[in-house]
């Protein structure tokens, strides 16, 4: 047991540091690789659970992790990025040094937040609790500091990413059904923010989210 | 049986267009005929609750209908029926070419049924799938003609709800990790007549925050200040029956959503809690609905801002105790109806005037006297005076307060009601009356939509005067269910 929460653990900080990455780094490409990174190591954390826990279901869940967002997410993204790719993204709203101290803070905000939930539970899992949420605040802070339709389709990725990792070490999985419901919205909203990355490209000759203000009041 | 006959209509509309290329005008009336049927199951249902026949959900069925859910079903399935039968590809004149009419179809129907099974479906957790799936199916289809402002107002729309309802889903896995670590795990837990049995014993630190991720979940799908920023772009910019179910359904799911996990919440902490957050965040939605109306200049935005204020006003009203509840679920059934109206017919509005500026739209009683007549009724609703619907539940959302004693509230929903009243009806006075601009045709024929739409106005008529049995006793048990 002791293994398992030390892997989990290890799994969980790499997802978290994944995220810092958008934050500091320039150019899309390494964001798609961090998103990519993050995917395969919740898949290896949800198999570790799956061994752990006696769960085989969640072997399938992993599975299904590593075709859609492991594989098959990246490369559409490495697409749609190749299309785009020559536009100069435009500095985001916080710079760098800021944005990463911003995160830490949000990591810190989240050990305070999940403290009384590390009480309630006895599982093994149960250090991945703050690291989950910290996960998901980052993810929102990528989200509203960037201005590429294309970033904010990867933050957004990484948010659900972040409820993945939640559900897998609060709760061992939620049930099967529910899981490929998730899925299934995640693969049709993704398609669709696609298309409309396209038909903003098409029709704002820009995909700079800070050109749409033609809508005010 | 019923609910077959309620969620196959939609499904088989929603996948006839992506199949059969050919046909349009034929498959837009089977089209309006699977809606009649669904809203015909979702009558029978409703009928079933009230007369009690129905036996209690098997546990693990994935389906089943109380009288909240009946009550939404029967709304979903009236403005479906609105928005198939007054959308694109069925009317003479109409300007949509058939890729449009079948991309709408498709969607549509695709958004109708994932309402539905929101509404209808016991797991917590699959009404999270359904709502979720309710944003992709409607943010597609907002820019049905492309334009520049369209295609903002959807990726606007898109990225903003995908990620409130995310939270939603955050605060979804809370409450069961809560669930899983009291109780151990259970493949009924996320059915949420399960989980509000074992609310008592439930950590209340751990559902206090599940609530808050919920409420700005699904409050910002239902458009609730300060999470309403996308709301008057994709109402406004959408085709008008699109916009009609997203104000007058869509809002109505997400307020679904929260007044259920309210119903959990409080079994675990009491009212107080969710009560101060729901307040808080009504208030602050009538307030910026209210003044944004005075300030707007586009009638379809006008539209939507004044969704902002009912959707505060009905959020208000959950926060009451009984009494309110009966009164938020009454306004958002009066505003189902009466927003779709006025969405549809702004949307004629629009196609004679090709402006949405409030300033280019004049003399519309003279250029289209129904639509003009009509549309002033629906505005006339919306401002709460009688004898219309919404005069009723917002008089019994006030009473609430003063019985509850929160004599503050009334005193602010009244004066805020009195301005919301004042400014719509100087826009609507600027409409309707004045001289028919150069270039717009006058006159306009009676037809079938006319008379549908007519009917809208006489169901608020009748909401507001008689408030007929069936509607009260549906009501009592959807409040019984959710203060029991």
């Amino acid at each position: 047991m002791q293994t398992f929460s030390q892997l989990v653990m290890l799994c969980a900080g790499g997802m978290l540091v994944t995220a810092l990455i958008p934050l500091w780094r320039k150019g899309v490409p390494a964001y798609i690789s961090a998103f990519k990174w993050q995917s395969w190591l919740l898949a290896v954390l949800t198999t570790l659970v799956g061994y752990f826990g006696r769960d085989p279901q969640l072997y399938g869940v992993a599975i299904l992790i590593v075709g859609l967002k492991g594989v098959a997410m990246p490369a559409l993204l490495r697409t749609m990025d190749r299309r785009f790719g020559h536009q100069r993204e435009l500095r985001p709203y916080v710079n760098p040094e800021t944005a990463l101290l911003m995160a830490g803070v949000l990591v810190l905000f989240a050990y305070v937040l999940a403290r009384p939930w590390m009480e309630v539970t006895t599982l093994p899992t149960r250090a991945g609790l703050p690291l989950a949420m910290a996960l998901l605040f980052i993810s929102l802070l990528i989200l509203v500091n960037r201005k590429k339709a294309i970033t904010q389709v990867i933050g957004f990725l990484m948010l659900e990413n972040a409820i993945a990792l939640l559900a897998v070490v609060g709760t061992y999985g939620v049930p099967l059904l529910v899981e490929l419901g998730v899925f299934l919205d995640a693969l049709m909203g993704f398609l669709v923010m696609q298309i409309f990355v396209y038909q903003i490209h098409e029709t704002f000759e820009t995909i700079d989210v800070d050109q749409l203000t033609r809508l005010k009041h | 049986m019923l609910f077959a006959l309620l969620l196959l209509p939609p499904l088989v509309s929603s996948v006839l267009p992506a199949v059969v290329r050919r046909h349009g005008r034929a498959l837009g009336w089977v089209n309006v005929a699977g809606a009649s049927l669904s809203l015909a199951a979702s009558a029978g249902l409703s009928a079933s609750v009230v007369t009690g026949a129905d036996a209690p959900a098997a546990p693990g069925a994935l389906l089943a209908a109380d009288a909240l859910s009946a009550l939404l079903a029967v709304c979903i399935a009236l403005v479906t029926l609105l928005a198939v039968a007054l959308g694109p590809g069925l009317a003479d004149d109409d300007p949509h070419d058939a890729t449009a009419v079948r991309r709408y179809r498709i969607f549509l129907n695709a958004l109708a049924l994932t309402m539905l099974v929101a509404v209808t479906t016991t797991s917590v957790a699959l009404m999270w799938v359904a709502i979720e799936a309710t944003t992709i199916a409607s943010a597609i289809i907002i820019p049905l003609e492309r334009t520049k402002a369209s295609v903002e107002a959807s990726w606007k729309y898109l990225l903003i709800c995908s990620v409130g309802i995310a939270l939603a889903f955050a605060g979804t896995v809370l409450a069961y990790f809560d669930f899983v670590s009291t109780t151990g795990p259970l493949p009924s837990a996320l059915d949420w007549t399960v989980l509000r049995a074992a609310a008592p014993a439930l950590r209340p630190e751990l559902m206090r925050l599940a609530f808050a991720f919920i409420l700005v979940g699904y409050g910002t799908k239902a458009g609730l200040a300060p999470m309403h920023t996308w709301l008057p772009d994709a109402h406004s910019e959408a085709p008008a029956p699109l916009s009609a179910m997203m104000s007058g359904v869509l809002l109505a799911v997400a307020m679904y959503a929260i007044a259920r996990w309210k119903s959990v919440v409080d079994a675990s902490l009491g009212p107080s809690f969710t009560n101060t957050l729901l307040m808080t965040a009504g208030l602050l939605s009538v307030v910026i609905g209210t003044f944004s109306l005075v300030i707007q200049r586009h009638y379809k935005r006008m539209l939507a801002y004044s969704s902002v204020e009912h959707i505060g006003l009905a959020t208000i009203g959950l926060a009451l105790g009984p009494l309110g509840v009966f009164a938020a679920f009454l306004h958002l059934v009066n505003h189902a109806v009466a927003k779709s109206m006025a969405f549809l017919l702004a949307g004629r509005v629009l196609e004679r005037y090709r402006t949405s500026e409030i300033a280019g739209v004049s003399g519309l009683l003279r250029a289209m006297p129904w639509t003009g007549g009509l549309f002033g009724v629906a505005v006339l609703t919306l401002v709460g005076l009688p004898p219309f619907g919404l005069f009723l539940s917002e008089f019994l959302l006030v009473r609430a307060a003063v019985v509850t004693g929160q004599f503050f509230v009334a005193g602010a929903v009244l004066a805020l009601l009195v301005v919301a009243f004042a400014s719509l009806l100087n826009h609507l006075n600027h409409m309707l009356y004045g001289q028919v601009p150069d270039g717009v045709a006058v006159g306009e024929r009676r037809g079938w939509p006319t008379v549908t739409l007519a009917g809208c106005a006489g169901l608020l008529v009748m909401l507001g005067v008689v408030l007929p049995w069936p509607v009260t006793a549906l009501l009592d048990r959807a409040v019984s269910v959710l203060t029991p």
